[in-house]
């Protein structure tokens, strides 16, 4: 080469490590060269998503769960008004705005009535927009009725209408599977993508996301039932028991999927998600609550477990989805990920 | 390497005993769509946005797409991206407006060198084949099509039908070896589901005993 072109070259595109210039043939020597992959370009995407999705989540998993204890309340023959109502507005106000935050994080919002045009099954993305429509119906009807018993809708014509003719407990027991779907299916549309923590823990990631929920949920029943001094005894002792237990479930859970997930779940335990996942979900939203749960039962003992709890599943959602944007992002987990046999083949058997 | 002693098929020992390979390696492929036999962007999408279009090309038609950005993880490539300023997703069209004039798409047009070659998937695969015989036959044993059941369109997706002739790894391409399809896994993940939900209702349901 001329010195004239190594000149030029050294002073456009700098020197490499062994202070030859840089150029496209990336020899042996290029230091960059030896490791796996491209440069360390990502070879996948990650999910756009911002936070509005790690709350509707979080949202749907206590709709979930709400809907769950009420109507389990209801068909086992324990009536609590004040529970029936907590749960009726509740299943309403997070049926309003699930919908909002994720219209809210579409890039052409718009146009959400896309999701309308046809139902995949195949799709997580599909399935929920239609389970968040039917069950987005069920609770507005149930919660109308609730509206009319409270009479908020005036003593009038509508109202006894309204309560004749919703049939209250069979929307409840019709709402539990839709509901239940809401609640697992966070997790199935998580699992379902080239994302290497998520798909790696595609059996699990579900019923996580569910028992997440649904604990939430208890908590969050408590908690309202707690700050207005409403419900019955047995309502505060039975959600205090199903609390303990269902936590329980989520941490067996936890620990399973983060044993599936193995080295691909390790940014979960990063710089940027270890706070997060470590301190707001296993130690402030699993092991602190099971330990306050089971000593001697203090109202303000209660309020304090269940924020706990609360928090503990907004922060384990906060992980998951921004452990995935770090996973998508390492070309190291894609490659070992879909280099043979762990990523999901299809002979696989559940 | 020596491109000119590779272009007129020089075998013999090079003067000075110079390598062919001995200028380092340009390793070359265009970061197109693969066009998946199963593809995981078009069952992902919610809106039916992505279709496989008459040309049996998977293509997203930008007046139905609402950006809800699903397909982008669940491209196995990387391929889909959401452009920020605009909320919808794009990716190579493989030139649908051209095809429908019955014109090829523009980059196999432009290539002066018919490295991108368009036609029949059927056709091209035996010209890719044929092409990595004589490649062999010159040396470089390590020339393989990527985009086959074998490599490249394993777990689930089945092959694609943009295939590329490789002279190293796939990871050296930005390629995983090994994508998947992630949508086989959903019926499990229902089947999980059910399990935990019947689990998580009788845990709680044992809560309301006396």
């Amino acid at each position: 080469m001329a010195d004239a072109t190594r000149e030029t070259l050294q002073s456009r595109n700098g020197h490499l490590d062994d202070g030859s210039p840089e150029t496209s043939h990336h020899t042996r020597t290029d230091s960059k060269r030896d490791e796996k992959g491209y440069y360390g370009v990502p070879p996948i995407k990650a999910a756009h998503w911002t936070w509005q999705i790690p709350i509707y989540f979080w949202i749907g998993g206590i709709a979930a769960g709400v809907q769950l204890f009420t109507t389990l309340a209801n068909v086992l023959g324990h009536e609590d008004k004040a529970l029936t109502r907590v749960g009726r507005y509740t299943s309403l106000v997070a049926m309003i705005l699930s919908p909002i935050l994720l219209i809210w994080d579409l890039g052409r919002p718009e146009r959400f009535y896309n999701m309308m045009r046809v139902w995949k099954l195949r799709s997580p993305m599909s399935n929920q927009s239609w389970s968040l429509v039917i069950y987005g119906n069920l609770s507005g009807l149930l919660a109308a009725r609730q509206a009319a018993e409270d009479g908020l809708l005036g003593r009038n014509f509508l109202s006894r209408l309204l309560i004749q003719l919703i049939p209250a407990k069979v929307l409840s027991i019709l709402a539990l599977p839709v509901a239940l779907f809401v609640g697992s299916n966070t997790g199935t549309l998580l699992s379902a993508t080239s994302v290497p923590m998520w798909a790696r823990n595609w059996a699990l990631m579900a019923p996580t996301f569910l028992a997440s929920g649904v604990s939430t949920a208890l908590s969050y029943l408590s908690l309202v039932l707690h700050l207005g001094r409403w419900g019955e005894e047995k309502t505060h002792t039975v959600l205090r028991r199903a609390e303990r237990a269902t936590i329980l479930v989520e941490a067996v859970l936890v620990a399973a999927s983060l044993v599936r997930m193995g080295r691909w779940g390790k940014p979960l335990f990063s710089k940027e998600i270890a706070p997060l996942f470590v301190g707001g979900t296993l130690i402030g939203g699993i092991a602190a609550p099971l330990a306050l749960l089971s000593g001697k039962e203090t109202r303000n003992k209660s309020i304090l477990t269940s924020v706990l709890v609360l928090l503990g599943g907004l922060a384990f959602r906060f992980a998951m989805v921004l452990g995935g944007r770090i996973s998508a992002n390492d070309p190291e987990a894609y490659f070992s990920f879909a280099s043979g046999e762990n990523a999901p083949q299809p002979e696989d058997k559940v | 390497m020596d491109l000119v002693a590779l272009a007129e098929d020089v075998r013999e020992q090079l003067p000075g005993g110079a390598e062919l390979d001995a200028l380092g390696r340009w390793t070359f492929m265009s970061d197109v769509c693969k066009h998946c036999v199963e593809a995981p962007c078009q069952q992902a999408c919610p809106t039916g946005a992505i279709i496989r279009n008459e040309f049996d090309n998977v293509y997203i038609q930008p007046d139905i797409c609402n950006g809800c950005g699903y397909c982008v993880p669940a491209c196995p490539y990387g391929v889909i991206t959401q452009v920020p300023e605009d909320g919808r997703v794009f990716k190579c069209t493989l030139c649908y407006d051209r095809q429908r004039d019955g014109m090829e798409p523009a980059c196999a047009k432009a290539c002066p060198t018919n490295s991108i070659m368009f036609g029949e998937v059927e056709e091209l695969k035996k010209v890719a084949e044929e092409r990595v015989s004589t490649l062999r036959a010159k040396g470089y044993t390590q020339a393989y099509v990527y985009g086959t059941p074998e490599v490249g369109g394993t777990g689930g997706i089945g092959g694609n039908h943009s295939k590329f002739i490789l002279l190293d790894e796939p990871e050296t391409y930005n390629l995983a070896r090994h994508p998947f399809l992630p949508q086989a896994k959903v019926k499990g993940s229902f089947i999980t589901s059910a399990i935990a939900a019947g689990v998580l209702s009788a845990v709680v349901a044992l809560a309301f005993r006396d």
